[in-house]
This record gives C-alpha cells, structure tokens and sequence, in this order.
C-alpha cells in the first residue's frame, strides 16, 4: 500500500442562499462540486504534484489531504491512517497531524507578525510535546533554522525583518519542527520572484533527500512542477483528467486540456 | 526608550500641536487628580473640616463672616471648590477608567468570539449589539443603574454606588469594541497562520486567544481613549441627573448638578469651574484620540 492514498475523494460546496432567501425567491439549491472522484497514490519519499488553473480544486484537495476539511466523499488514507475516521483515538490523531504539515503560499501572512521567529517555530515542537526542557527546544529551533539557511540572530527577529523567500524558509523550518513525514506545499514559490523560487525549490529538494519527505506539490508553474515531481496530475474543474510523469506529459500529452496547459505556459525562446 | 523617541510615532506627535496640547492637559489633569491630597488646601470629603458659614464665598474674595480666602471660592456647603474639584476628579477619572477596562474586556472577548465561531453565535452577539446601539448609552447606563440599585439590599446601597456606576457605564459602551475586533478577527482568521495552528493541532480558545488576540488589539487602543472620554461624561450625566455618586463625595457631575441650582441666584462660580475642567478633560481626550486614529490608522494619511 502506498504512503498516502486519496480514494475517491469528493467535495460539493453549497453556495445557495439562506433558506428564508430561496423560500421567497423561489431560487433553487446551488451546489459546486470542487472535487469530484479523485483517486491518486503518492509512494514515501516522492513528490506528487497536482497542476490546474485557478478553481480547479487545487487547494480543496491540499485542505483535505491536511485535515483541515471534511471530505463530502471518499477518503484519504495517510500511513494506514485517515483524519476523518470518528474511531481514531486522541494520542494517533495528534500522531497524524504532527506527521502532515504544510507550507503555505503567501510567507507574508503564514507567519504571525506579532510573533518572534524563534516562538513560531518551537511553537509545534511545544504543542506536541516532543521536547521538555527549555535549553534543548532551543537548540532544536537553532538546529532548524541552519537546516533552512538562516542562522541562531534570527530567533529574535519579527517576520516583518525578513524579505519573501526567507520567510518561506521559516515557514518551512516550522513544518519540519514536529518532524513530519509529508509536507502539503500549497503554491510555496507563486509569491516569490524567480531567483528566490529556484532557492526555495533547491532547499525543499534537500530537505526530501536527508529526511525523505514525502510532499504533495500543488502549484500552477508547470515549470516548477516539472523540476520536483515524480508523477503529475491535471486537475480540471474537479477532474483528474490526466496523471503522468513529467517526461511523459510535457512529451506526450494525451488530454486535450493538458496540451492546452502546455500551450499557454510562457516559454522564453531564443533566436 | 531611545527606540521610541526615534520612532515616526513620536515624529508625528512632535509635529502636531494640538495633539502636545491635549497630551499635556490630559498628564496635568491626571497628576493633580493623583496627587490630590497634596495640592488641595483642605479636604472636602472630611465633613469636621467643612464650616458651613464659608459657603457661597466667591472666588479670591474674603468670606463676609470668617474672613477666609479660596481660589475658586466655594459652593453651599462651604466647600473649597478648588479641593473639590481636585478630589471630585479622581472620582471622575476613576469611574471613567475602570468603565473603560469593562467595555474594553468585554467587548473584546464577545468581538472576538463572534468573529472567530461565526454562525448562530455571531448572529446572536451582534443582534443583540445593534439593539442596544439604537439606544442612547446613557439611557442603557440608567437602566442597568436602576436595575442594580433595585436589586441591591439598601444597606449596600451606598457604599456600592460607585461599583454600580461603573458596571452600568461599562455594560453601556462594549458595542464598538465588539464591532471593531468583530472585523479584524474575520480577515485575520483567514490568514494563513491561523491554518498552520490549526495544522498543529491547537484548540480554538487557544487560536482566538495566542494567535488572534494579538493581531487585532491596534484599533481597540484608539476606541478605548474615545470612551474614555464618553465614560467620563456619561459619569458626570449620571451624577447631574443625581443617580451618579453620593453628594457626600462628589464628582465632577455632581458639583455641577450643586452648581446648577445657584446659578440664577449669581452664584457662578460653583458650576463654571467644575463644567471647565470637565470640558478641559473630555475635549482633550477627545482631540488626542482623534488624533491617535489618524496616526494608526495609514489608510486616512
């Protein structure tokens, strides 16, 4: 069995007006389905990315995959285990979420700016538990911070000190905190000029390499995709509508969707 | 401290006259309500130093019967207005200040909730937020006033009057606080440190609390100063309409209640000094509050 496994994950969003609305207005019920029969498989240690336009359901399923949101349908199967399944007890829930972390889009407002660099990223380490004395947490937030390529000065340091990309290697310094095992990366480099993203992207590499993280990559930079993933999906309105390795898709792609993607990515071209 | 002197905070201040003004009026009001005992002559709440025939002496003149001279002269019961006023401030001040901390708690607290639960429970906290809006504060201040003493056995009455002047003005001004944190916390809870908590499993108090608290606080500072300035008139409303302070022990509001009825009589001192320091007071509340919204707010720069 895979590390992760997404069964037929569904998600329906009910946009309709209050009761009393539809009731004079005589509108009917308006349901979107963001996700629909979803089904894919990520093997430890690799990356999956899932690419699509903007409201494809991208982030619906990285929520879901995090535990942030129940799914309508379906499941998602982490390590044998699954967020949503009532007879999880506490102490294996937390085991859970400390195994599933996320890194987020904008590294402007993933950090709390009234927060000192130091507290955000011992604030896992001290959530779950995983270290007791003061001295040695402390150590641990040092350990992270040379980890993501920043140094102990930092710890003192609000967010607001701090340019995009390396805040996004706090953030990330905060997701290794509680020693996860897969890494949710919702659009980590779209906020960040294109220097600071190969940065990011190299550091993210690293890090899977010596702690074999597994990560699910969502992003719509078919470029970036293409330099971390071990297998693609295309999300089209909900839909998979095509899974493949990158050499097979930016070579042979078989949906008509999928060629349409790869058609409209900027390239730059010499003459 | 050099920190804050360099800061654009205190550039603004140094370039805003009106601001120094109102900041400075504001420092002296307070130390001389501190400092009361000290700078007063006599002691207007101790009755043995009050001589009935000192009354109605008018300012810097000599009273006809003793003789004795008072800067501001005196009201009916032969009281130095100056000391009264002096001990009538940190009444005022007091009552205005603890009224404040109640609105601000609790307006926060129920801001916070609503905004952060959302659903029923909003609905029902900000319902229940703009009835009391479409009454005047002081009316609900009355009411929760005449409630208290109602309920109160009267041999407490009197020793829990200030008690109860403070829980009504504060149960009478929670609304903007509660408004405003309500706001912030919807667009704070949708950013994304507010996910990577949940990610690590915290509990909503402990989100709402650790988290969110922090990060909408700015605007509540500039509210609170504003109140402060509503509290302190409501205070003395309250005490003009007699439901306020004993008259043993008067406010602002009170003397100028005392002073009210003397007016016609030509008595004009015993309702101008009271009513100036009172305007003197909320008006520089007022104008540095004002000013305070201007500076932390950057939109209006």
């Amino acid at each position: 069995m895979s590390f992760v496994t997404v069964n037929q994950l569904t998600r329906l969003f009910d946009l309709s007006e209050p009761w009393i609305v539809r009731t004079i207005t005589g509108q009917k019920k308006r349901i979107l389905t963001a996700v629909d029969c979803v089904n894919f498989q990520i093997e430890k240690g690799e990356t999956y990315a899932l690419v699509g336009e903007s409201g494809s359901g991208k982030s619906t399923i990285a929520k879901m995959v995090a535990g942030l949101l129940m799914p309508t349908s379906g499941s998602v199967i982490i390590d044998n285990k699954n967020f949503n399944d009532a007879n999880l007890e506490k102490a294996s829930m937390n085991a859970l979420r400390r195994k599933t972390q996320m890194v987020f889009q904008s590294p402007y407002a993933s950090l709390n700016p009234r927060w000192k660099i130091g507290n955000i990223i011992n604030e896992p380490i001290k959530a779950f538990g995983l270290i007791k004395d003061e001295n040695d947490q402390h150590k641990r937030v040092i350990e992270l911070l040379e980890q993501v390529g920043l140094s102990e000065r930092d710890i003192k340091k609000y967010p607001h000190e701090f340019s995009g990309g390396q805040r996004q290697r706090i953030s990330i310094a905060r997701a290794l905190a509680s020693e996860p095992e897969i890494i949710i990366c919702d659009e980590p480099t779209s906020a960040l000029d294109v220097s600071v993203q190969a940065q990011v992207l190299n550091l993210l590499k690293d890090l899977q390499k010596n702690f074999s993280l597994t990560y699910l990559f969502i992003s719509h930079d078919l470029a970036v995709i293409s330099t971390m993933a071990n297998n693609i999906g295309v999300l089209k309105e909900g839909v998979l509508v095509e899974q493949a390795t990158p050499n097979d898709l930016f070579h042979k792609p078989q949906h008509d969707y999928t060629k349409m993607l790869l058609a409209a990515a900027p390239t730059l071209q010499n003459n | 401290m050099e920190r804050f002197f360099r800061s654009d905070f205190f550039y603004h201040f140094r370039h805003a006259p009106v601001a120094i003004v109102s900041f400075v009026t504001i420092i002296l009001i307070i130390l001389a309500a501190i400092f009361a005992n000290f700078i007063a002559p006599t002691n207007p709440f101790d009755p043995a130093s009050l001589n009935l025939m000192n009354g109605f002496t008018p300012p810097l003149e000599a009273n006809e019967f003793t003789g004795e001279r008072f800067l501001l002269g005196t009201d009916d019961q032969g009281r130095d207005l100056f000391s009264t006023i002096l001990y009538g401030l940190r009444i005022s001040l007091f009552v205005g200040l603890m009224a404040v901390l109640l609105a601000m708690v609790m307006g926060v607290l129920l801001g916070l909730i609503a905004g952060f639960l959302g659903g029923w429970i909003d609905s029902v906290i900000m319902r229940f937020a703009d009835i009391q809006m479409t009454f005047p504060s002081i009316l609900v201040a009355m009411l929760i006033y005449g409630v208290a003493r109602g309920i109160l056995p009267p041999e407490v009455r009197y020793e829990m009057s200030i008690v109860v002047l403070i829980i009504s003005i504060g149960l009478s001004e929670w609304v903007p606080f509660a408004r405003t944190v309500r706001g912030s916390t919807l667009v704070e809870k949708e950013k994304e440190y507010v996910t990577a908590a949940k990610m690590i499993g915290l509990t909503r108090q402990q989100i709402m609390l650790r988290h969110i608290l922090p990060n909408v606080l700015s605007p509540v500072l500039v509210i609170a100063t504003i109140t402060f300035a509503l509290a302190i008139i409501a205070e003395a409303t309250l005490s003009f309409l007699g439901v306020g302070v004993p008259s043993t022990k008067p406010s602002l509001g009170t003397l100028i209640r005392i002073g009210q009825d003397f007016l016609f009589s030509g008595e004009w001192w015993i309702l101008l000094f009271p009513a100036v320091t009172l305007l003197a007071l909320a008006l520089s509340i007022n104008l540095f509050g004002d000013w305070l919204r201007d500076i932390l707010n950057p939109k209006l720069k």
